[in-house]
């Protein structure tokens, strides 16, 4: 341990004399944070669910009422503003004009056609510039939809099961619960939103884990730039085992990526007011995404033949994962395809930690995350270990 | 293939580039690993996963094998920790010294001339004072001034016990260094022997060309007849002598010619040389 440490102190006297350290892992992803902020703040906060909702409820129902308060329930999430129509075309002008995305509109009659068994429908009257929007409020129309016809079908059923035949009352208290089993599901669907980060600190984020793939590799790959430089051999010929200089080239990419990574949060938060969670929560968050890190770049520098084509490979590799995992633009936390493939990079577990930190959240919340980066870290880390080992066996 | 060197003892590995040299000098220092057979250094067995018997050896690479951005002070007290040197500072500056840069401690090694960096890229070998020093073709691209402060070293450090091993294409540098010379091609050695040993596989004789006034041929006639001259024949200002270990005939040829009234103005000698061994023993130059 003693020769990796000496090894790892040597490569960072080297990467500091040469400034090229500060600058990638430093100024860059900072100077890069703070650009994108400026830029892309705006847009990404227009990204985060900010809706302007309409209603017109002109059946008076149970029903209807149990659709608002599922849709008050969501403006208390802080997700979407909530303004009541008494006629249709008040909320239709207010869409025309752009005060509002959409309305939702109760016909007379909708809650008793249900009660009754029938079909009812929903409107939905969305502006054609908020196309977005007028989307979601179509999803929320149909998952209250979908909710209801559970509903009609458990009543059908429970009736079915009774011996005599059940009240109006009976009938509409079954429904109500029904329905309101269905309108939990969707409150829960909607808190995925709430994950997200403020621009300041997503960006911030995303450039900590993108420039911290190019950070680690002034570690790792230091092992190549040995060998090319024949200070290799030298090394192998010293009194000390052979994996102490891989575990120098480790030790170093881990001090390196911890140090930026820390300046980079630091300074983001009293620069631009990133807000990044509970210290705790971020420093494994940190930690992990470090050796993740590590780990990647390791298993790409074991498979190169020079320092530049590992350091080419490496940038493809970041990019490539940096992109899918949403460093730059948000992806989504939807069923799509993509959503679910970020999940693959590590970046997008880093920045899911992050999100699960956010809004006061406890340390703890970070711990799936953590745990994911630490799989990623150990599977890359044991396989780039195993080849590093075939390839200096001698 | 299979050697021994004593402490003391300079042994050269000479043959041409690609013949195995530096192959077999990576297997001895452990960072290659023999196909079969055993490396003994200092009573310990050398293999690629050996710590301690590596300590006993110290390896001076082809390439330079020194950090660019790091000092001659700096490289020799990094590499001395990874020995565990307990007097490294004393040691850093003792080596400075013998390799010439002590002025030039401080300086970063990229700002150094390539024979600067050639005598560092010794001075890290030799600073943990191994028992074995193995140097693998130090003199590489190296001006004549470095070169011949570097074959100096070699020969001081021999005199003070240090085993070496030294590998070479320069036939001149074996017969200077080295006290006895594994001739190798294609992995194999060819001969081994002391540089006398090895010229006796080709039968040589050394010539000497002894230029003086007087009557030459009478001299020539005086001097045939003496143990172990082969041939002498007088020209206009010289006499040509072939003789077997013609340093050791030197006296009584010279007491013959001058015997005759003759007199000499000068005296060269020329060994059969291991060039003309290793022509012999693989049918090629050392330096194709």
């Amino acid at each position: 341990m003693g020769a990796a440490v000496r090894i790892a102190g040597k490569d960072l006297r080297l990467r500091i004399r040469d400034r090229s350290v500060f600058i990638l892992a430093i100024l860059v992803p900072l100077a890069l944070s703070l650009i994108f902020d400026a830029v892309f703040g705006s847009a990404l906060e227009q990204g985060e669910l900010n809706l302007e909702y309409g209603v017109v409820d002109e059946d008076h129902s149970d029903l209807s009422q149990i659709f608002l308060d599922t849709l008050r329930s969501i403006e208390a999430e802080g997700v979407l503003t909530l303004t009541a129509f008494d006629a249709r075309s008040d909320a239709e002008a207010a869409v025309k004009n752009g005060d509002q995305d959409a309305y939702f509109l109760f016909t007379e009659g909708l809650g008793e056609s249900v009660n009754q068994g029938g079909s009812g429908r929903i409107e939905v009257v969305g502006d054609v510039d908020a196309t977005t929007s007028t989307q979601i409020a179509t999803s929320i129309a149909e998952q209250f939809g979908a909710g209801v016809a559970t509903a009609q079908l458990s009543v059908s059923t429970a009736a079915a099961s009774l011996d005599s035949e059940p009240s109006d009352e009976q009938i509409s208290q079954w429904i109500e619960a029904a329905v309101e089993t269905e309108r939990s599901f969707v409150l829960t669907d909607e808190s995925a939103a709430t994950r997200q980060l403020d621009s300041a600190t997503y960006f911030a984020a995303g450039m900590a884990i993108f420039f911290l793939f190019f950070t680690v590799q002034f570690g790792v790959s230091g092992l190549l730039e040995e060998e090319r430089q024949g200070t290799l051999a030298r090394l192998m010929s010293a009194p000390i085992g052979r994996m102490s200089v891989v575990a120098g080239k480790a030790i170093l990419a881990f001090v390196i990526g911890v140090v930026s990574t820390t300046i980079l949060i630091l300074a983001t938060r009293f620069l631009i007011g990133a807000s990044w969670g509970a210290p705790l929560g971020v420093a494994l968050l940190v930690t992990a995404g470090v050796l993740c890190s590590i780990g990647i770049m390791g298993l790409v520098a074991s498979a190169a033949k020079s320092p530049e084509g590992a350091g080419n490979m490496g940038a493809i590799v970041a990019v490539i994962l940096g992109m899918l995992g949403g460093v730059f633009f948000p992806i989504g936390s939807g069923e799509d395809l993509l959503s679910r493939l970020q999940f693959i990079t590590p970046h997008a577990w880093f920045m899911r930690g992050l999100g699960d930190l956010s809004d006061g959240a406890e340390w703890t919340a970070a711990i799936p995350a953590t745990g994911a980066l630490l799989v990623f870290a150990l599977a890359t880390g044991l396989i780039a270990v195993a080849l590093l080992r075939r390839r200096y066996r001698g | 293939m299979s050697f021994s060197i004593e402490h003391g003892e300079t042994f050269g590995l000479l043959g041409p580039n690609g013949a195995g040299k530096t192959t077999s000098i990576s297997i001895v220092a452990g960072l290659l690993r023999a196909d079969a057979g055993v490396v003994t250094v200092a009573g310990n067995t050398i293999t690629t996963s050996s710590v301690q018997g590596k300590a006993a050896i110290g390896l001076v690479p082809q390439e330079i094998a020194i950090y660019p951005d790091l000092t001659a002070e700096e490289n020799l007290m990094f590499f001395g920790r990874l020995y565990g040197l307990s007097d490294l500072e004393r040691r850093t500056d003792e080596v400075l010294g013998v390799i010439g840069l002590t002025d030039r401690a401080g300086d970063l090694t990229k700002e150094f001339s390539g024979g600067m960096k050639r005598r560092l890229n010794i001075g890290i070998g030799l600073l943990h004072r191994p028992e074995l020093l193995i140097l693998d073709e130090p003199t590489v691209g190296v001006d004549p001034q470095s070169r011949n402060a570097i074959l100096e070293s070699v020969e001081a450090l021999s005199a003070e016990g240090m085993a070496v091993l030294y590998t070479t294409h320069y036939m001149e540098e074996a017969e200077r260094l080295c006290d006895r010379v594994a001739i190798i091609d294609e992995g194999e050695i060819k001969a081994e022997g002391t540089r006398r040993e090895l010229v006796s596989l080709v039968g040589g004789k050394d010539r000497v060309t002894i230029s003086g006034t007087g009557n030459l041929g009478a001299a020539a006639e005086a001097i045939r007849s003496l143990p172990d001259v082969a041939e002498a024949s007088a020209s206009d200002h010289a006499i040509q002598v072939l003789a077997t270990d013609a340093s050791r005939l030197l006296p009584a040829l010279m007491t013959g010619i001058t015997g005759t009234g003759a007199s000499i103005t000068s005296v060269e000698v020329e060994e059969p040389n291991l060039e003309a061994v290793f022509l012999h023993l693989t049918g090629k130059a050392l330096r194709d």
